[in-house]
């Protein structure tokens, strides 16, 4: 098969070619076989009147004289393969899965095709050396037109047919050879010959069958596999819509002028405007006045960059003049020409969004301000007290206003880390970095927390040389990062312990480590420890103060910085904390 | 930094336990003299009238706040050298770069600390030209 499609292959070139691999890829070559074999058997009623015709001829015109009983025997020969091949036939057709089993069916009939050939040979064989010339003329014609006659009736199966057709003209060829007659000898050179072209013509209808039962095949599978495209598409559809009608944002589909097409319930009940009332209306009167001119740059931006924004805050107007303010998503949708198919905006109306946002800064400026005004008074009055202005206080009072002074700088603390969180997570921190010498910073950080330390009789020691070398940081907040991780350090270790400092410098960093002899960090507290509102017990907070919230500002402070903080368990017992920061060039 | 130390200061308040408590740090723990207004309104004349080595202003005030009362300062012929310290309970990084801009001597955050007034003053005088 595969010489014969090459030969269609290279007559018709390149694109044609194409089209018949690509027809092959797509034709199941099984169902293909199924078809040829159908087309073999839906022949096999003719064949079999034809046979039945043309044996009772023979029949009749060979059987007188002496060769009665011979023909007798030939002709029930004939009639029980006829009626074997009615039972193949019959078979068949009552086989369910004659389509799966093609292989067994196709040697059925290729043994039957055999059969018959060999029974037309053995006619050939027989008659033609016994009779006289005008029977053998009838003889010859007869075989000749059974032989052709084969050529449409397996034209499915070439092979088939040459087996059929070798089955008849070999002992033909036999008997014409070595009849001794030279006329007949020459016949007998020509019936190979004959032989060769009918089994040439068949493998070329073959051929042809066969192309035509692929195209069917693979127009059948593309027609399916259209027909599923097409559903996919369908159901795709649907549920796009259903998204855009179900969504519980606002989705407007605009043309290219900015002209609403379509928009879903959540627009409609956001606007107060039913879809029909503003299809084929600009967008722009959903836009307050007061804002359209940006409306306009932005959308003339939209149009030459065809690109998606999101966050485009508009305040938009509705029907009945109130104003919200929506965040939107736009998105032109461009097809492979680029030509501009509409614009789909998706819209989220933020107006309590924003409110709540504004009340929540109040908030924060009011418990920045509002709360430390008062402190500042508690405090301070306690502080001149224990500074001694006052002249002496007996010493039970001043053990009372040292603890209200205390527990109020503890309130302090918490209010100013709750700010500097909130500060942090809004991302409203901003760091003055500078270039600083770790060595001096570390230096001023023992210094500054040198009175928290005799608190707690615990001593800040540098251990080795600090080092001199730089990084970029901000001064404040890295100090507030050292004070953290000092008076922790202070307050974790024993009475009488010393904290002790180091600095360690690599090619790219710079760490800083404090290390304590505290009493460890227990197991199920490390994964939490850089968390807010974080104490590993919570009794500490009440006896040693701290808000919780120290580490977790350290954490996110240095990592403004592009640092990274970390703790390990010290040897001997401890935890060292440490920060890295990235050296100064 | 200037010849004579730090002695006269005139504070523009209007909490008055935080008067009390400046008051009372100024001048006995820093023994300066100290000069206390309440209406910034009437701040100006107090200024005129008394002649501080410095003045120390509230950020948030009813009536004026320190800002604007500060920039009416820099209008005056009287007032416009005197140094200004700020005292503050909002102190963002953007309010400190307003109040640089402004020209203020220095700035101190609320709540701070009565023990140490008199030296964080005393260092901000020290840097003046």
């Amino acid at each position: 098969m595969s010489n014969l499609a090459n030969g269609i292959e290279s007559a018709e070139h390149g694109a044609a070619a194409a089209i018949a691999e690509d027809i092959r890829d797509h034709a199941d070559p099984a169902l293909v076989r199924a078809d040829r074999v159908d087309q073999l058997y839906s022949q096999l009623p003719l064949g079999m009147a034809a046979t039945t015709v043309i044996g009772i001829i023979a029949a009749v015109e060979l059987q007188e004289g002496r060769l009665f009983e011979l023909v007798l025997f030939w002709g029930g020969l004939l009639a029980l393969l006829v009626a074997l091949h009615g039972l193949l036939f019959l078979g068949y057709r009552n086989d369910e899965r004659r389509h799966e089993n093609t292989e067994q069916w196709l040697r059925w009939l290729g043994i039957g095709a055999f059969a018959a050939g060999a029974t037309w040979g053995f006619a050939a064989a027989v008659f033609f050396p016994s009779h006289a010339d005008e029977r053998q003329v009838f003889l010859a014609f007869l075989l000749a037109g059974v032989m052709s006659g084969g050529i449409p009736m397996y034209a499915a199966s070439w092979p088939m047919f040459a087996a059929y057709a070798a089955a008849i003209a070999l002992p033909f060829t036999y008997v014409l050879a070595t009849f001794g007659n030279r006329l007949f000898a020459e016949i007998a050179l020509l019936i190979p010959l004959f032989y060769a072209v009918s089994v040439a013509i068949a493998y070329r209808l073959n051929g042809v069958f066969l192309s035509g039962y692929r195209l069917r095949h693979a127009y059948q599978r593309q027609l399916v596999e259209l027909d599923e495209a097409r559903r996919q598409i369908e159901a795709s559809g649907r549920k796009l819509a259903l998204f855009a009608e179900r969504a519980p944002i606002a989705v407007l589909e605009l043309d290219a002028q900015g002209v609403l097409h379509e928009m879903n319930h959540a627009a409609e009940i956001l606007f107060a405007y039913a879809a029909d009332e503003l299809a084929g209306k600009s967008v722009k009167r959903l836009v307050m006045p007061k804002y359209q001119a940006d409306f306009d740059r932005q959308w003339a931006t939209l149009m030459a960059s065809r690109q998606p924004m999101s966050g485009v805050k508009v305040r938009n107007v509705r029907r009945d003049g109130l104003t919200v303010v929506c965040e939107w998503t736009v998105t032109p949708l461009v097809n492979r020409e680029g030509q501009l198919l509409s614009v789909i905006a998706q819209g989220r109306d933020i107006t309590a969004q924003l409110e709540a946002e504004r009340l929540k800064k109040e908030f924060t400026s009011t418990l920045s301000h509002e709360l430390r005004t008062p402190l500042t008074s508690i405090i301070g009055s306690l502080q001149l007290i224990n500074a001694g202005v006052l002249g002496d206080v007996p010493k039970d009072v001043v053990e009372l206003t040292e603890v209200a002074e205390r527990n109020g700088q503890r309130l302090l603390d918490l209010i100013n880390d709750i700010l500097d969180i909130e500060k942090i997570e809004s991302g409203k921190l901003t760091l003055n970095p500078e270039v600083l010498r770790m060595d001096e910073l570390v230096r001023e950080a023992m210094l500054l927390n040198k009175g928290f330390g005799d608190r707690f009789k615990v001593r800040f020691q540098p251990r080795g040389e600090l080092t001199a070398r730089e990084v970029t940081a901000d001064h404040k907040r890295l100090l507030q990062v050292m004070t953290n991780l000092l008076s922790n350090a202070a307050k974790f270790s024993p009475e009488g312990e010393v904290v002790e400092i180091t600095t360690e410098e690599a090619k790219e960093w710079l760490r800083v480590a404090v290390h304590d002899r505290g009493p460890g960090i227990p197991e199920a507290f490390r994964p939490r420890i850089f968390g807010r509102f974080n104490q590993a017990d919570s009794t500490t907070s009440r006896q040693k103060g701290g808000t919780g919230l120290g580490l977790a500002i350290c954490k996110r402070l240095i990592e403004m910085m592009q640092g990274r903080i970390g703790f390990q368990d010290r040897e001997g017992g401890g935890t060292t904390f440490w920060f890295e920061l990235p050296r100064h060039a | 930094m200037p010849e004579r130390p730090l002695q006269r200061i005139c504070y523009v308040e209007d909490d008055e336990d935080i008067q009390r408590i400046v008051r009372m740090s100024l001048e006995r723990i820093g023994h300066m003299s100290v000069e206390i207004v309440t209406d910034p309104l009437r701040a100006i004349d107090v200024m005129k009238a008394w002649a501080p080595d410095l003045v120390m202003l509230d950020w948030m005030m009813p009536g004026m706040d320190g800002p604007a009362l500060f920039r009416q300062m820099k209008q005056l012929p009287e007032t416009a050298s005197l140094p200004v310290v700020f005292i503050t309970a909002k102190a963002t990084q953007r309010d400190m770069e307003e109040l640089a801009a402004l020209g203020a001597a220095g700035t101190i955050s609320k709540p701070f600390s009565p023990r140490e007034l008199p030296d964080q003053l005393r260092a901000i005088w020290a840097k003046l030209p």
